[in-house]
This record gives C-alpha cells, sequence and structure tokens, in this order.
C-alpha cells in the first residue's frame, strides 16, 4: 500500500497486490522521519483506475464466448489479475500519534515516499485511542470480533441519538445502552411509544429475569394516575392551553376557581368540575367544560390517594438503578404529549431540588410526543440539571437541526434516503463523506458509533445480542406460513 | 485439428531464452516504458499505381464457396522499459480457429526478454537457427527494433505449426507474404507456403495498414460498394514497381466483402492457381464471420495478442518480484528542457503516476 493522493483531509491510497480492507477500517501512515503517524480510516473502497483496463474487460467480453486455452507459461495471469484487482482505498484523517501519544493535530503532512502504511488492528486502535475501560457498557463487537466497550463516563451529561431507518437495530441498542446504564445504578425514564420496554424485566424466555426489580412499567390512565394536588396548577394550566388549546381569559378563571378550591383544601375533580359549571360567563363555562372533561377523560388523574403515584415515591424504588418506562402506546396521541410535558415538568422540578442526582431519559420517536419548543429545553436547561437525554429516531428531519449540532454520541444505523442522511450529516463529530458512504452500507444490527464513546474515532459495531424480551420485532401474519 | 494439438507445443527455446535473458540483468533498476505497441507494420511500402490501373476489372466473388475450417494467427510485442545495457520487452502470440461455426483459440506467452547490445546478435542468430532454420548470416536489427524481430520469430512459429498440422483449411496471416530478409526469411516462407500447399491449405494473407494509392486516391476508392463482394488484381501493378527490391511470394490483391469504408490488401499464395485462390476467398466469407471485410479469426487474434497497458503493468511487476528488477521514474528529457510546454501524451502521464505506486 502507498500514498496516493492528499487532499485535505482525504487520503487516498492504492493497494497493489489488493488488500483485505473494508469500510471502516483503519490505517497508520507512519513517517519514520518525523517520527509521527497519521491515524485514517477508511471510507471508501474501489478499484484503482488501472490504465487499460477497460480494454481488457472489452477484450475478455468479446472473446468470452470461445473455448481458450492459455499456454501462460510465466503463470503471468496471476499477476495481470493482481493489477486488475488494485484498489483505491479513500480515507479520512481521524487523529495523529505525535511522541507516542494520540494528538489532534493534523495540520502536516506525511512524506509520500517513504511513509509506511500499516493495518491497525480494532483491537489496538481501541487501546491506543483509550476506547472502553471500566466501568462501561459492552456495545459490541467489530468486523474483526474485537469487543466494544464504552465508558460510562462518556454518557454522563451527554446528549446521545440513535438514528436508523425502520428494522435496522436502533431501538434494540437503545434497549442495551438503557440496561447498560441501569446496570451500574444509573436512574432512567423511558417515553415508550410502542411499548416495547415494558418487558425488559423478563428474559427472552418470558420468564422474570435479571432486570425484573429495576424495570417499572407504568401505563398512563391505567396504573399511572396523579392527584391534582401532584400535578399543580402549572402544569394543569400549561396543558390545558397547549393540550386543548384553552384561550388565555378561560385559564385566567380556572386558576381562580383552582386557587380557591386549593386554599379551602378542597381540590378534587369532582369539586372543580362543579365549580367550573358554576361560572356565569356561559361562553368561558363552556369552554373550560369541554376542556375539563377532555382531560379527565384520560384518566390520568384521580382524587384516590391510594391509586395515585408520585414520580418520587417510584424514584425511590430506583434508587440502586432502574428504569421508569412510561407505556404511551395505549395513550391517544393528543394526550401523549400532556404526559411527557407533566413528566419532563416533574423531572425538572425533582432534579431542580437535588431530589434526583441525574436522569437519563430515553425519548423514542420524540417528534411524535414533544412540542419542539421543549426540544431545546431538555438539551439545554434540563441537561445542565441533570436529564441526559438519548433520542431514538428513524426521521431524522424530525429531530431539530441543532440537536445534531450539540450531540455528543451518535450511534447511526443504516439509512438509504439521502436526505436523511444529509440531516444527519449536520453532526459536527464527523465529515459529511464518512457519514453519506458508510451508513448506507451498514448491515441489520450495525451501527457506525460517533463521538465522546469512541473518542473521536468513527468505529462500526455489530450490536450484542440482548437476553431479555425486548418485543420490539414487528409482529408477522404470514409468520408460520414462511420459513 | 484438435485444440490438444495446437497446445501440446510451445516454443520452448523462447521460454527458456527469456528466462535466461532475464536472470543475467537480475538487480538492476528499469525506467518504465512508454505503451506503444509494436506490430510489424506488415505494408510500409507505399503503392502508387499508375493511369492504367483504372482499367483493372473486379472479380465478383460468389458467396456460395465451401465452408472449410479457417485459422487465424497474430502476434503483438511490446516495450516493457530500458536498463543500462538493454531493452526489456514481452512477445505474444495467439491462433484463433473457427470450425463447425465456433471459435477457439490458443493464446502463447507472455515471453519476457531483456536483450542487451552484448548478446544481441548471438540470440537473434539463435532463434533464428532454431525456429526459421535460417543459418544465413542476416545482420541483428537494432535493439529499438529486436521486439519486432522476436515477435516475428514467434509469429513465424506458430504459422509453421498451423501450416504443418492442419489439412484443408484456410490459414489466414496478418500482414503480406512479401520477403524481407530480417523478418521474413525467402527460404523459410516458401517452405511453409509449399507446406500449406502440401496438406490442401490455403494461406491467405490479410494487411490492415496498406496505402495503396492510384493516382493519388487511397485503393479504398477503387473498388465501388455496389462490386462488393470482390477483389481487384493489383498483383502486376505492384510487382512492376518492387518487383527487383521485394520477394512477393503472395498474387496481391485489393478485397472488400463489404460495403463500407474498408478495403484490404490479401496476398493469396501464388503457387496455386489463382481461379483456386479466389475459390479460397469465396470459401472464407462462407466460412468465417466478415465485419467490415476482416475476418473474425484474424481480428480476434489481433485481439487476443495484443497488450493492454495492465498488462504492461503486471509484467513490470513480473521482472520487479521475480528478477529483482526495480522500477524507476523515466527520465524525461523534454520534460526537463521544455517544463510544461514539453507536451506528453496522456497514456504516459496515468503511467508516471500508477508507476511508482505499483
Amino acid at each position: 500500500m502507498v500514498v496516493y493522493k492528499v487532499s485535505g483531509n482525504t487520503f487516498q491510497i492504492v493497494a497493489c497486490p489488493p488488500e483485505d480492507l473494508r469500510k471502516g477500517d483503519y490505517l497508520l501512515v507512519r513517517d519514520s522521519v518525523l517520527n509521527r503517524s497519521l491515524i485514517i480510516q477508511v471510507i471508501n473502497t474501489e478499484y484503482a483506475n488501472v490504465p487499460g483496463l477497460l480494454e481488457d474487460i472489452l477484450r475478455e467480453s468479446s472473446t468470452e464466448q470461445i473455448v481458450g486455452t492459455e499456454l501462460d507459461i510465466l503463470e503471468m495471469k496471476t499477476y495481470m489479475d493482481m493489477i486488475k484487482d488494485a484498489q483505491l482505498f479513500t480515507c479520512k484523517i481521524r487523529k495523529s500519534i505525535i511522541n507516542g501519544t494520540v494528538n489532534d493535530d493534523i495540520s502536516w503532512t506525511p512524506n509520500r515516499t517513504t511513509s509506511r502504511l500499516v493495518h491497525v488492528r480494532d483491537e489496538d486502535l481501541m487501546k491506543l485511542a483509550g476506547i472502553g475501560g471500566d466501568p462501561s457498557i459492552k456495545v459490541g463487537k467489530t468486523r474483526s470480533g474485537a469487543e466494544v466497550s464504552t465508558m460510562l463516563k462518556d454518557y454522563d451529561g451527554c446528549l446521545n441519538i440513535v438514528a436508523g431507518k425502520k428494522g435496522s437495530g436502533k431501538s434494540h441498542l437503545a434497549k442495551l445502552l438503557l440496561l447498560g446504564l441501569i446496570s451500574n445504578g444509573g436512574v432512567c425514564v423511558v417515553f415508550d411509544i410502542n411499548g416495547e420496554y415494558i418487558n425488559l424485566g423478563r428474559d427472552s424466555g418470558g420468564r422474570t429475569g435479571e432486570f425484573n426489580e429495576k424495570i417499572i412499567a407504568f401505563t398512563p390512565g391505567f396504573n399511572f394516575k396523579v392527584t391534582l394536588q401532584y400535578i399543580g396548577l402549572g402544569v394543569v394550566l400549561s396543558l390545558m392551553s397547549s393540550v386543548v388549546d384553552l384561550p388565555p381569559s378561560s385559564a385566567s378563571e380556572f386558576r381562580q376557581i383552582w386557587k380557591q378550591l386549593e386554599s379551602s383544601s378542597q381540590l378534587t375533580l369532582h369539586k372543580l368540575r362543579v365549580a367550573i359549571g358554576s361560572i356565569k360567563n356561559d361562553f368561558i363555562r363552556e369552554a373550560l367544560i369541554r376542556r375539563f372533561d377532555t382531560l379527565l377523560s384520560t384518566n390520568f388523574f384521580t382524587d384516590d390517594q391510594t391509586e395515585a403515584l408520585t414520580l418520587e415515591g417510584i424514584f425511590s424504588q430506583l434508587s440502586k438503578g432502574g428504569a421508569l418506562v412510561i407505556d404511551l402506546s395505549k395513550t391517544a396521541p393528543m394526550f401523549r404529549k400532556m404526559i411527557v410535558e407533566f413528566v419532563l415538568r416533574k423531572l425538572s422540578y425533582l432534579l431542580e431540588r437535588w431530589v434526583l442526582r441525574a436522569v437519563f431519559l430515553f425519548a423514542e420517536e420524540a417528534h411524535l410526543y414533544l412540542r419542539e419548543t421543549y426540544w431545546e429545553d431538555v438539551v439545554t436547561r434540563m441537561r445542565h440539571l441533570g436529564l441526559f437525554a438519548t433520542f431514538v429516531t428513524n426521521q431524522p428531519d424530525s429531530v431539530d437541526h441543532g440537536i445534531y449540532r450539540q450531540a455528543d454520541n451518535i450511534f447511526l444505523f443504516n439509512f438509504t434516503n439521502e436526505n436523511d442522511l444529509s440531516v444527519v450529516s449536520r453532526a459536527t463529530m464527523v465529515d459529511v463523506d464518512t457519514i453519506n458512504i458508510i451508513a448506507k452500507e451498514l448491515s441489520p444490527r450495525h451501527c457506525l458509533m460517533l463521538g465522546k464513546v469512541v473518542k473521536g474515532f468513527p468505529l462500526i459495531v455489530k450490536v450484542n445480542p440482548l437476553q431479555v424480551r425486548t418485543m420490539g420485532e414487528t409482529r408477522l401474519f404470514f409468520v408460520n406460513l414462511i420459513k | 485439428m484438435e485444440l490438444i494439438e495446437l497446445t501440446n507445443s510451445y516454443p520452448e527455446e523462447l521460454v527458456k531464452l527469456g528466462y535466461e535473458t532475464l536472470e543475467r540483468v537480475s538487480r538492476s533498476s528499469f525506467p518504465p516504458q512508454r505503451l506503444i505497441d509494436i506490430e510489424e507494420e506488415d505494408s510500409f511500402y507505399h503503392f502508387e499505381l499508375g493511369d492504367d490501373s483504372r482499367q483493372i476489372t473486379p472479380i465478383m466473388l460468389h458467396l456460395s464457396g465451401d465452408v472449410r475450417p479457417v485459422f487465424g494467427v497474430d502476434t503483438s510485442s511490446i516495450d516493457l522499459g530500458e536498463t543500462v545495457n538493454g531493452i526489456l520487452f514481452a512477445v505474444r502470440g495467439s491462433v484463433v480457429w473457427r470450425d463447425l461455426g465456433k471459435y477457439q483459440y490458443v493464446r502463447h506467452g507472455p515471453f519476457i526478454f531483456h536483450i542487451s547490445e552484448k548478446d544481441r546478435r548471438h540470440l537473434f542468430k539463435l532463434l533464428r537457427k532454431e525456429y526459421l532454420n535460417d543459418m544465413s548470416r542476416i545482420t541483428a536489427p537494432s535493439l529499438e527494433w529486436i521486439s519486432g524481430s522476436f515477435r516475428s520469430i514467434l509469429e513465424r512459429w506458430l504459422q509453421r505449426q498451423i501450416a504443418e498440422s492442419c489439412e484443408h483449411c484456410l490459414l489466414l496471416w496478418d500482414g503480406s507474404m512479401t520477403a524481407v530478409a530480417v523478418f521474413n526469411p525467402t527460404s523459410f516462407l516458401s517452405k511453409m507456403l509449399k507446406t500449406a500447399r502440401e496438406n490442401g491449405n490455403c494461406i491467405l494473407a490479410f494487411s490492415k495498414k496498406t496505402k495503396l494509392m492510384v493516382s493519388g486516391s487511397r485503393v479504398n476508392s477503387l473498388i465501388r460498394d455496389s462490386w462488393v463482394p470482390c477483389l481487384v488484381n493489383i498483383d502486376s501493378a505492384v510487382r512492376k514497381q518492387y518487383g527487383n527490391r521485394l520477394r512477393f511470394l503472395g498474387r496481391v490483391y485489393a478485397a472488400k466483402f463489404e460495403p463500407g469504408l474498408l478495403t484490404f490488401r490479401v496476398d493469396i499464395d501464388r503457387k496455386i492457381p489463382e481461379d483456386e485462390g479466389i475459390k479460397a476467398v469465396e470459401s472464407l466469407i462462407n466460412s468465417d464471420r466478415v465485419n467490415d471485410s476482416y475476418p473474425e479469426t484474424l481480428r480476434l487474434a489481433h485481439v487476443l495478442s495484443r497488450f493492454s497497458a495492465s498488462e504492461v503493468l503486471a509484467m513490470q511487476r513480473y521482472v520487479a518480484e521475480n528478477h529483482g528488477l526495480r522500477i524507476v521514474s523515466r527520465f524525461g528529457v523534454r520534460q526537463i528542457l521544455f517544463g510544461p510546454y514539453g507536451g506528453k501524451s496522456g497514456f504516459s502521464e496515468v503511467m508516471g503516476q500508477i508507476d511508482g505506486s505499483l
């Protein structure tokens, strides 16, 4: 292998005979004169544009129907095949090694003729880069079989994005990360849009599993209800205006009624309903009744203290690590927003008061239940309070552009759509070519890991299987017919 | 003729000689050669026919000739580079035949040689003796032309194999039947034609590069499309002009088998009666595919023997790996003298880029 061209941070390497290098593999360009090396990553492989190749192909195609004998005494065909198979690898510079340590200085160019190219084994790269180490989450294996572990500290205080098209394995990875965090004492909240996290406490056979005590699943309106006192006026008013479009004049009337009932310790659903019904202004009364009844229809509110829950109570059960899974799969779309906003507000309240130290939030397809204005709040203000989000999506354009720029880690699964890739490529942690070329060709369950977890060295990883009941697979009708 | 007969024999001496010459030059360095395929310029004679040639009448060909096996032979050589004291080149040859509607081929080579000024004469003599059975005192060509002469020897060897082993076939040669001392010794050619005749074969030689002219016009315009397929006998006119200087072992015709731009010079063994030769051409049209008035067997033989740029790279790598020859960048006099105004072909530029890396 030799350096053919260098342009910007792109290297072109010619290999003849062809090398067993694949997209994602790493090479070291070692300049012994400068005593420095560049760490470069293969992002594309193609045949070298060897002169005469087209002529060879045309000749072979015009004689392929003819039976022939080659009296090739010198066995030149081996060499000719080798030349025809000469490869051109396009590589991106990731970092350098100066004085034996990994360095960000890539402003220099190694000597073209004296530099030597060495294939870096995945194990060596990870050791060199400092990827892994305790405590960590075992994410998977590289194609060569090297185990990839990501350090917990690289998730702490970080914003993560898991993106990939349907069926690529993104939810699977999200579950693996979730279980990894709670295994190490992390407290997590999951907005489970498809009800696929609720059985993580069970093993793959459906029996009580290792995480049974650590996964607490609730379904709003069924086993997850709150009292009006707990939810508070601010949240209810916010929900009524954002979810059921309560006009400001009606909100003012509602606030007065709420405060009166609260001051007299008579704040119950029934008394609130009666008080609204006694408003003299017909328009306001009707507007409030209709919206209040809509809220009540969710069954999320209760006056019964025995069936009411508090997040503080739930988190107290998860003090040694665990996940609160909020199953939104049975909740009507318009009320998902209500539930999610309530939970986020409460989490923010608890974090501000140090009731909780920090929470890892897993949000699948968050655009389905989170208002755009809330995105910024989650990734900026709430992040500083200790809410560390992991967004999981198959619609990259549904995630605000700013979020990609602020992401610390991206786990990118297969995408074939150019528009999807162009959105993801806005992440500042890697070049556009790497995303556009590699992400298109990722196999199912393989992801391109970018960011802090891989110390800035993009890695292609086959995600480990899970020994729990994931329920993420699509239900099939012809399952018995197609074997 | 069976495939096995052709594949059983190979130019053993040529292989041995090539290996020995490479061993002698081991572990030196050479600059890669510009890619020019050196083929015998089979008709580098410029024919100017007199005005009376306008009176020549075409020989109309009938498409009812008998179907016979057709064999075509072609070879090529290419320079791979130069060393301090010699030249490195390769030769390759192909035999293609069509029988019962199917094409088959045998390809010999490539054979790689390193010939120095010191052993040029000796090796040339040795090969002529071995393959052409020619022991006359012919001056060996200069290094510049040596690859062409080795190619020619391989070609004659292949042609002889076919002439000796085929019966009642049409044997197509690339080039002419003009005897030239260095490339085509008269005695060897005559003997080969005789052997072919005795086996009931007929040899037809097709020249691609003849520049026959009639009163300043190319011979292409001599044959009207409405006459095709036809031959025009230009033998007497050609012989009148060159008769004393060259030995024509074939009767010379201009041939056009299909309407279009191309007309070829065809030489037919002079010792075969003229009508028999014409019947052989008619048989060829019936026995082989003809595209643009050129027989497919010969086209395939040419395609198979020609070297491509990637094959040159492969052979350069072969000598580097097996004989320790190191490829170094070419010293470009024009570039040094004239810089960007020196001019260079795109081909050699590409070669320069890739050579250093392979």
